[in-house]
């Protein structure tokens, strides 16, 4: 086993991955940007290297540096946690060049897995049914082709990603008129002009299976996970096992993601995404990295992915019995971000002056800051995940909720006040949602809450701190101002972002 | 806008004015800084954390922020929409305008962008860039002015 390695990341990923660094008696060795230099992963770290201005371009995704800061303290493996470089062929194919043991897949595997075409065609050539589709030049050919599987249809960048230039089309006219459209943004948005269109799933839920694989052709599934609830493509809450869903349904879902990860002959652990509406699923793609939301899996087998990833890439072999996993009980993930939910989700950025995260049996909170720790602009706006764990789920669920009502964060505005209202929603307690359920049904419920004055105590108590400082300053004579006055002067108040 | 009044009557007790209601309190600061509010409808435990204008106050397992309000400055922002401020805390990615350029209405003046979100600035009606008071690449709090509109003489 190793006895030291680097985290390439920070936040609550970077604090969790050193847990286990820790409990293996391996040396964590954090980096950061200058703004990071107190931040709590640096904190927690056995070691430190500085990697540049707070940028990420100059800092956690500057290769450079990251390889720079492996030499200099003597790591022999680099985690990439999620985001930043995790999915960069070239980041995987830099540190294997410096000598250095990647805790992730194969160049090539994220290359063949980050490439729409390629992943797609490693499903079809498993027998994975993948959305109904066509690629090409001619308005024509995509047309009789959509014309064949039936609208509505999106129309899309052959190469891109993140919805950016998707477009719904209902009809042929339709389809011939914002093919232009599509194929300008494909070039210069991704490159390459070609155009795609497929089949628009509707009322889809999205499921994922958890894989782990040997790299010379063993791969197991450890369980799936539901993340149906989602915000513009943004998944908010996570589950595992999924609710619902046919168990005939379920084993074909679990045997296309091990039969694709073992096409490529998958290293390490990575998750297969489906969409699944009634009784089809259909292979989105393959993130080839650890997810968000694998404390929910790791909740329910009892395996710790990230002793997983250390073990498979310092002994070349899966350290699972062969048996199937099943899982035991029901774990439910809310996602803790700095934005306000009131005021279009705005990401949010200062010092979380009070933060107290819940506690109690059950209970697992992954969490990146602690109170008086600065949220800085320029990173992913994710605080903390807090994941509840139950023999069923409609406990599981309780016990979200109350962990959610118990948390706080002061001094950062976060969607705390949303997660709290989503996780008490009827459709989610009866699991009757889709992806686009939020967006369509939950947030004008969710205004109206949220919109909502506050209550006269919170705007006394507001104005009465005004008072304390103020009679503070009065008493260490730093200021004349009376008692009274002072009161008298405090206010008006408002709720901000809803006027 | 909701005035609050607070006029105190000794031993912690307070006369409280608020949404036209009046009523009095009776405020203890507890060891961990909480304040106990004990009002005619029972009594209450709150946490208030000061952050700038903002106080965030725990309720029980609610929370809300409110934001004193600056009355001058309110009245200046609604009188003319001449000062644009940050939506958020960010990085000033574009500038896209410079002093004394003539703008359109919903032309987009600058680039705010915090954590992968980019959010455009836009002209709310036509004027001149009286002043600009942001450079790309710099750091900005929300709520800060970053251009200052000034009216086209008309005619």
């Amino acid at each position: 086993m190793f006895q030291k390695v680097l985290i390439a990341n920070r936040g609550e990923i970077a604090c969790r991955i050193g847990g286990t660094l820790r409990e293996m008696g391996i040396r964590a060795v954090a980096v950061c940007s200058e703004v990071d230099a107190d931040a709590l992963h640096v904190r927690l770290a056995d070691e430190v290297h500085l990697l540049g201005p707070a940028e990420p371009r100059a800092s956690y995704l500057n290769i450079e540096a990251i390889l720079a800061a492996a030499r200099a303290s003597g790591a022999q493996a680099i985690h990439p946690g999620y985001g930043f470089l995790a999915e960069n062929a070239d980041f995987a194919a830099a540190v294997e060049g410096a000598g250095l043991v990647f805790l992730g897949p194969t160049p090539e595997q994220i290359r063949s897995m980050g490439d729409k075409r390629a992943a797609r065609s490693i499903a079809e050539r498993v027998g994975a049914p993948v959305v109904p589709g066509a690629e090409g030049d001619d308005p024509g050919a995509l047309a009789r082709a959509a014309a064949k599987t039936g609208y509505p249809m999106l129309l899309k960048a052959a190469l891109g990603g993140g919805g950016k230039g998707m477009r719904v089309v209902h009809d042929e006219a339709e389809l011939r008129e914002a093919f232009e459209g599509t194929r300008r943004v494909a070039l210069s948005g991704f490159g390459d002009a070609s155009v795609y269109v497929e089949k628009r799933i509707e009322r889809a839920r999205h499921i994922e299976v958890q894989i782990a694989g040997d790299g010379q052709g063993r791969v197991t599934h450890l369980l799936e996970r539901e993340c149906t609830l989602q915000r513009r493509h943004q998944k908010v809450v996570e589950e595992s096992p999924a609710s619902n869903l046919d168990p005939a349904l379920r084993q074909r879902i679990l045997r296309a993601a091990v039969d694709v990860a073992r096409e490529v002959r998958y290293r390490g652990v990575g998750t297969v995404e489906f969409l699944v509406a009634r009784d089809q699923f259909y292979f989105l793609e393959m993130n080839t990295r650890l997810q968000v939301e694998h404390p929910v899996t790791e909740l329910v087998t009892g395996i710790d992915l990230v002793r997983l990833q250390l073990e498979i890439a310092a002994e070349g072999r899966l350290p699972l019995g062969k048996e199937e996993v099943v899982p035991r009980g029901h774990a439910i993930e809310a996602r803790v971000y700095a934005e306000d939910a009131a005021a279009q989700f705005l990401p949010q950025a200062g010092t979380a002056s009070r933060v107290r995260w819940p506690r109690g049996a059950f209970l697992r909170v992954d969490a990146g800051i602690e109170s008086g720790d600065a949220v800085p602009v320029h990173y992913d706006p994710i605080l903390a995940k807090i994941v509840a764990f139950a023999p069923d789920r409609p406990l599981a669920l309780a016990r979200l909720a109350r962990a959610l009502d118990d948390a706080l964060v002061h001094g950062v505005v976060t969607n705390l006040p949303f997660l709290r209202a989503l996780v008490r929603a009827p459709e989610v307690e009866r699991a009757g949602v889709d992806t686009e359920w939020i967006e369509r049904e939950f947030l004008h419920a969710f205004a109206a809450l949220a919109g909502a004055p506050a209550p006269e105590l919170a705007l006394v108590a507001a104005a009465l701190t005004d008072g304390r400082s103020a009679s503070r300053a009065a008493r260490s004579g730093e200021s004349e101002t009376p008692r009274e006055t002072a009161f008298h002067a405090a206010g008006p108040w408002r709720l901000p972002g809803l006027d | 806008m909701r005035p609050v009044e607070l006029v105190p009557l000794g031993s912690g007790r307070y006369r409280v004015t608020v949404d036209q209601s009046t009523f009095e309190i009776t405020v203890e600061v507890l060891e961990d800084g909480r304040l106990r509010l004990t009002h005619d409808r029972g009594v209450s435990v709150l946490q208030v954390t000061d952050s700038d204008r903002k106080r965030f106050v725990r309720i029980g397992s609610a929370d809300f922020v409110v934001e004193r309000v600056d009355v001058a400055r309110a009245g200046r922002a609604r009188g003319s929409e001449d000062r644009l401020e940050s939506p958020m805390p960010g990085v000033v990615t574009k500038v896209l305008v410079a002093e004394g350029d003539d703008v359109k209405k919903g032309q987009a003046l600058l680039a705010v962008e915090a954590m992968k979100m980019e959010h455009l600035i836009r002209a709310p009606r036509d004027g001149r860039v009286a002043q600009l008071r942001a450079r790309a690449g710099e750091m900005v709090n929300g709520g800060v002015p970053l251009v200052e509109l000034q009216a086209l003489e008309s005619g």
